[in-house]
């Protein structure tokens, strides 16, 4: 019984994909935390089509087999991405973990995820029956669960390209290094001509799935700084709603609270 | 069959594909320089360099490594950069227990080989998977410190 | 710096760096057979049934049936089965090993056994067990009269929580019979101890039993006594397997079910005349967990200590240990003295604080001298170095300038420094030494004229193989390379006594300068030697009495301050060390990378007690955080500052003038980060560890409401 498969491009991974019940394997390092003897792998490592970065018209596009360390060395992630793949875990944890584990494991932790989520970044995935892009808000259906299909793999996470310099990122974690997020929070504003042209906020680690409310940072776009002051409580008062940690080992009142500081710190770094 | 580089020879491993690299080394290779700690990815123990970077061997399956290049201390000790590191962390009287040192051996290689020349900082995150419940920290930081300045021309 | 304090090189160093350092789980046997272990699934139970499946061949199950002596560990009660008899007492305590020659087969297998339990109930809260283990008291002069007269009476209590060793290297155990002895080998601090635990359970006689300590990944305290229980298993596994049996420990299984740190809740009463103290009242609470195992020693050593660095003449102290059915809790590091001098320290600072004195200064006023008298009223016959390492320390970190800086501090970043003095008695608590242990070193010169070191003493990482070296090399006058030391093994060693208790420099060292001392005298070139020597007791000491707690119970004390700064982020609760400085008196160091590396690692070990180290136990009496991803200690990155200084203080009667070492770093770290984070707060705290979800407590509960 063949129980690994070691496919050398995109095309042969999707055709075992599609006949074969096959757990796709980037970098391994979650995965390898309770190898099952009895699956079957497809060990994506060696498949050149997802380990691209490249820039387009649109979006910097970077294969879901990047691992952290490849996003810090490359010249062209944005540096957003950059900061939240330095503070994954150790060195030889960011060697071989790949963005594309990052988003797929589902878990509202993931650190580069969180960027993803921010800049409302789209998916590729790709099947022997075709190819779709989804934003990534629905990628996830719930804690470790996402839409992607058994034949599925997802190739490349498309990040847009314009208005990333301007970011709030914080990973709060219990100690400096190989540390998960207790909470996470990243954010982007940018404005233009005096008027808020993006608001972007993201929280991590605070509920089954990263959490994104594009509607309550609406609130702000196409304001004046000052007229944002001015619904400033309405706005933490809607976050304060939304956000329902769920209790764990890190209690549920300290991970709010940290949420709505670092909420009100984005603010006030804004002027708003 | 698994065929890979292993300190420098090729071999080849009949392991299942899914089975941990460190249990590979250690079991089938007889490598017992690879420590077990955690199996979890979180102590370096089992650090080797993987295609010349820092890796848990506990995280690497098997069958991800066809045609890879592995390094283990086994291999490493032969080399002069070891001298130097072994000379530096003697000094220093860094090894105490010694069950994290074949990782942190190899860490160490690892900073100094992107960068021959670190900062304090540099070194403490080069080496912050390398668990030590022994030394503090200190000592391993102040070696790896002498072997870049004794190590020059060789990194 | 003395000439024997000159730093060499290891002399184990060169086996260790180079990956050739053989450790258990490095040792493969012909016929060996792997085992591993099935425990209890609940807090208390009967066991009722056990349902084992068919077994294929070449796999057997041992059980309590299969304990030829007594089905009983012996520690210092022999309270704990080998193996789970009618009850089990904690969740993971053991049942049953099965043994096979293939691991994942013997996994498989174990995951088919059924127990049924009929579940009894458990008590976790160690507040409310009135199931006493031990329970002491002792006074000196008059502590209800102090009470009486006080102008002010100020009481507190103070909780310490469980700590996991995390040594790198987990617990391992190789079992093999030979020539009807049985062998044992593994991952242990004491050799001896673990011969008298398997002796007893197998039912040989003591020549019988042979104990090898092999190269051992840290200890700490972890492998002092829970060897015995490992070994004690699978020495009846080779037996009735007739084969080698390795038991190796993962991670997992050696958070959850192996011995920590004991819990405490102490209680201090403090009364207080024209503003000094007068009296203290001391009640010390210790979770023993589910059996006794080292209990009553640690619960000594933490009440004698409970005073701390104080004089304090009207003293009335309590203590118990208490069962629940949580892990049975053992030695650490410290051995019972973070507990209490992390109480003592708080309540000094609180005390002063409300007297509306500063805090080292009201401290500084009650410092013990050389001449005053211990707890026990024994005496600290020796100079206590402590004001001119106040000094130091203030120097180094402007301590006092800073203190009072951050007393009014505003904005997101608040910092702090917080400062503890404390002291650590070395060696055996009391007249163990000469009456139990009665330890013996042996020096064996060679016809080559090398010189081998036989004691049962172990190095765990600690440089034992060259502090003994260096001992033994300097009073021959002959080169570091003609020592010779071995891991021990029972069937070549005398019994020299445990390593542990901070004992083995001072004591068992002091034994060889001794017998080297001799062997110097009557040296023959070329011929063998042996020199053998007993232990003995510093004339000087007050024998202990331990029922009465009175006397000397150590003959002297180590003595240490730190100081820890940090720097508090009001945003996210997440505290960064900005420098941990300790000044330690060793005596004098017999190496002094060697003295620094305990040092370090023992205050870093201290830090993360305090701050990020945690046990959770979950309603059911689970523990839940069982791996290193969530039972998280320090990384090279979380205290980058870490500055340790040894002063010079010879004892008189420790060799080359060397005291205990090992314990003390460990000792005063909690109330140092602990006060450091009271002066950024602004509040009192009574906890350790005190951790990010503590600090945002205060922060929101506290401060936000004003």
């Amino acid at each position: 019984m063949v129980n690994n498969y070691q496919p050398r491009s995109l095309q042969e991974a999707l055709n075992i994909l599609a006949n074969e019940s096959a757990i796709p394997y980037s970098g391994g390092t979650d995965l390898m935390k309770k190898p099952d003897e009895n699956a079957t792998y497809l060990f994506l490592n060696k498949v050149p089509e997802m380990k691209n970065i490249v820039e387009d018209m649109n979006y910097i596009r970077i294969g879901a087999l990047c691992t952290f360390t490849d996003i810090i060395e490359s010249k062209m992630t944005p540096s957003m991405l950059k900061e939240a793949a330095s503070f994954v875990a150790a060195p030889a944890i960011r060697n071989f973990g790949t963005v594309g584990g990052n988003i797929c494991n589902g878990s509202p932790k993931a650190d580069c995820a969180l960027i993803f989520f921010v800049t409302d970044s789209k998916l590729r995935l790709v099947s022997k029956r075709g190819e779709r892009v989804v934003p990534i808000a629905e990628f996830y259906l719930g804690r470790n669960h996402t839409i992607l299909q058994k034949d599925e793999l997802l190739v490349e996470i498309l990040m847009n390209k314009t208005g990333l310099d301007n970011y709030y990122f914080k990973k709060v974690g219990a100690r400096k290094a190989l540390t998960m997020s207790r909470v996470s929070f990243a954010a982007i504003l940018n404005v233009k001509d005096g008027k808020i042209t993006q608001c972007m906020t993201a929280f991590g680690a605070v509920g089954d799935v990263i959490l994104r409310r594009k509607e309550i940072d609406e609130m702000l776009i196409g304001r004046t700084i000052l007229e944002a002051k001015a619904v400033r409580e309405n706005y933490l008062a809607a976050y304060k709603q939304a956000i329902h940690p769920v209790q764990g080992r890190v209690s549920a009142e300290y991970k709010k609270a940290v949420c709505m500081n670092l909420l009100d710190d984005f603010l006030d770094s804004k002027g708003i | 069959m698994v065929r890979f580089i292993l300190n420098g020879t090729e071999v080849g491993s009949t392991a299942l594909a899914n089975e941990r690299l460190l249990d590979v080394l250690r079991n089938e290779f007889r490598l017992s320089g690879v420590k077990c700690g955690c199996k979890e990815g979180e102590c370096g123990a089992c650090a080797v360099i993987l295609d010349g970077r820092l890796a848990n061997s506990c995280m690497v399956a098997l069958g991800s490594i066809e045609g890879s290049n592995v390094l283990t201390i086994e291999g490493y000790r032969t080399t002069e950069r070891f001298a130097v590191l072994n000379k530096a962390y003697a000094i220093v009287s860094a090894v105490q227990c010694g069950f994290c040192i074949p990782g942190m051996i190899l860490a160490s290689e690892c900073i100094l080989a992107r960068n021959p020349n670190p900062s304090e900082a540099e070194i403490q995150t080069g080496i912050s998977g390398n668990l030590c419940r022994c030394t503090g920290y200190k000592a391993i930081v102040a070696a790896i410190d002498t072997a870049a300045k004794e190590g020059q021309g060789l990194w | 710096m003395e000439t024997i304090s000159k730093s060499i090189k290891k002399k184990d160093h060169d086996s260790k760096v180079s990956g050739r350092a053989l450790y258990v789980d490095d040792y493969v046997m012909d016929g060996m057979l792997y085992g591993r272990l099935l425990r209890s699934s609940k807090a208390k139970a009967r066991i009722s049934n056990i349902i084992i499946p068919e077994l294929p061949d070449g796999y057997l199950v041992v059980d309590n049936h299969d304990i030829p002596g007594e089905n009983c560990v012996q520690i210092i009660l022999a309270d704990m089965p080998v193996f789970a008899e009618e009850t089990v007492e904690f969740v993971g305590d053991p049942i049953l090993m099965v043994v096979g020659p293939d691991f994942k087969e013997v996994e498989r297998i174990l995951q088919r056994i059924v127990v049924l339990y009929e579940e009894l109930i458990p008590i976790f809260d160690m507040c409310k067990s009135e199931m006493v283990f031990f329970n002491y008291n002792y006074a000196k002069g008059d502590f209800d009269k102090a009470l009486e007269e006080a102008d002010h009476v100020f009481e507190e209590t103070f909780r310490t929580g469980h700590q996991e060793h995390a040594y790198i290297e987990t617990q391992g155990i190789i079992a093999y019979p030979n020539c009807g002895r049985m062998v044992i080998s593994g991952s242990m601090q004491c050799p001896y101890y673990v011969h008298t635990a398997v002796t007893k359970a197998l039912g040989y006689d003591a020549k019988d039993v042979q104990i090898i300590q092999e190269t051992t990944g840290g200890g700490f305290g972890g492998k002092e006594d829970f060897p015995s229980i490992l070994a004690c298993q699978t020495a009846a596994a080779a037996l009735k397997a007739d084969r080698p049996v390795k038991v190796i420990f993962e991670r997992r299984e050696d958070i959850a079910f192996t011995s920590k740190r004991h819990p405490s809740v102490c209680t201090y009463k403090v009364a207080v005349k024209d503003g000094m103290i007068t009296g203290m009242g001391i009640d010390v609470i210790l979770n023993g967990g589910a059996y006794t195992t080292l209990s009553p020693v640690v619960l000594q050593r933490a009440m004698i200590c409970s005073s701390g660095v104080y004089k304090i003449d009207n003293l009335q102290v309590a203590g118990r240990s208490v069962k629940t059915n949580t892990i049975p809790n053992g030695a650490f590091r410290g051995f019972g003295s973070p507990q209490t001098i992390f109480a003592i320290e708080m309540m000094m600072d609180h005390v002063a604080g409300k007297l509306g004195i500063e805090s080292l200064e009201f401290r500084e006023k009650h410092m013990v001298k050389k001449g005053d008298a211990t707890a026990t009223s024994g005496k600290y016959y020796f100079h206590v170095p402590l004001p001119e390492m106040i000094q130091r320390i203030d120097e180094l970190t402007d301590y006092r300038a800073k203190r009072k800086l951050y007393q009014q501090q505003e904005g997101r970043y608040r910092k702090g420094i917080g400062l503890a003095l404390f002291l650590h008695g070395c060696g055996f608590t009391g007249s163990a030494e000469g009456e139990l242990i009665k330890p013996v070193v042996r020096i064996r010169k060679t016809t080559n004229d090398k010189v081998e070191i036989l004691t049962g003493n172990t190095d765990m990482g600690q440089g034992l193989k060259t502090t003994f070296s260096k001992i033994v090399a300097e009073t021959l006058d002959i080169s570091n390379e003609q020592v010779l030391i071995e891991n021990p093994d029972t069937a070549r060693v005398p019994d020299s006594g445990p390593t542990v208790a901070s004992r083995s420099i001072m004591t068992v060292g002091a034994m060889l300068q001794r017998a080297a001392g001799k062997l110097k005298q009557i040296w023959q070139t070329g011929e063998e030697q042996i020199i053998e020597e007993n232990y003995v007791a510093p004339e000087f000491m007050i024998p202990f009495a331990l029922q009465e707690f009175r006397g000397d119970a150590y003959p002297t004390y180590s003595w240490a301050v730190n100081a820890i700064e940090v720097e508090i982020d009001t945003l996210t609760a997440e505290s960064k060390i900005l420098g941990a400085w300790g000044i330690y008196d060793v005596g004098v160091p017999i190496d002094l990378n060697i003295i620094q590396g305990q040092m370090q690692g023992g205050f870093l070990q201290g830090i993360g007690y305090a701050s990020i180290e945690q046990i959770d136990y979950n309603a059911q009496g689970i523990i839940r955080n069982n791996n290193f991803s969530d039972y998280i200690i320090p990384t090279a990155m979380d205290v980058p500052n870490l500055v340790t200084k040894i002063i010079n203080n010879p004892y008189s009667h420790g060799p080359y003038g060397a005291k205990g070492a090992g314990e003390l770093p460990m000792v005063g770290a909690a109330p140092a980060y602990v006060e450091a984070m009271e002066n950024a707060l602004g509040v009192c705290l009574n906890k350790a560890p005190f951790t990010m979800a503590d600090t945002m407590w205060v922060l929101q509960e506290v401060l936000n409401n004003g």
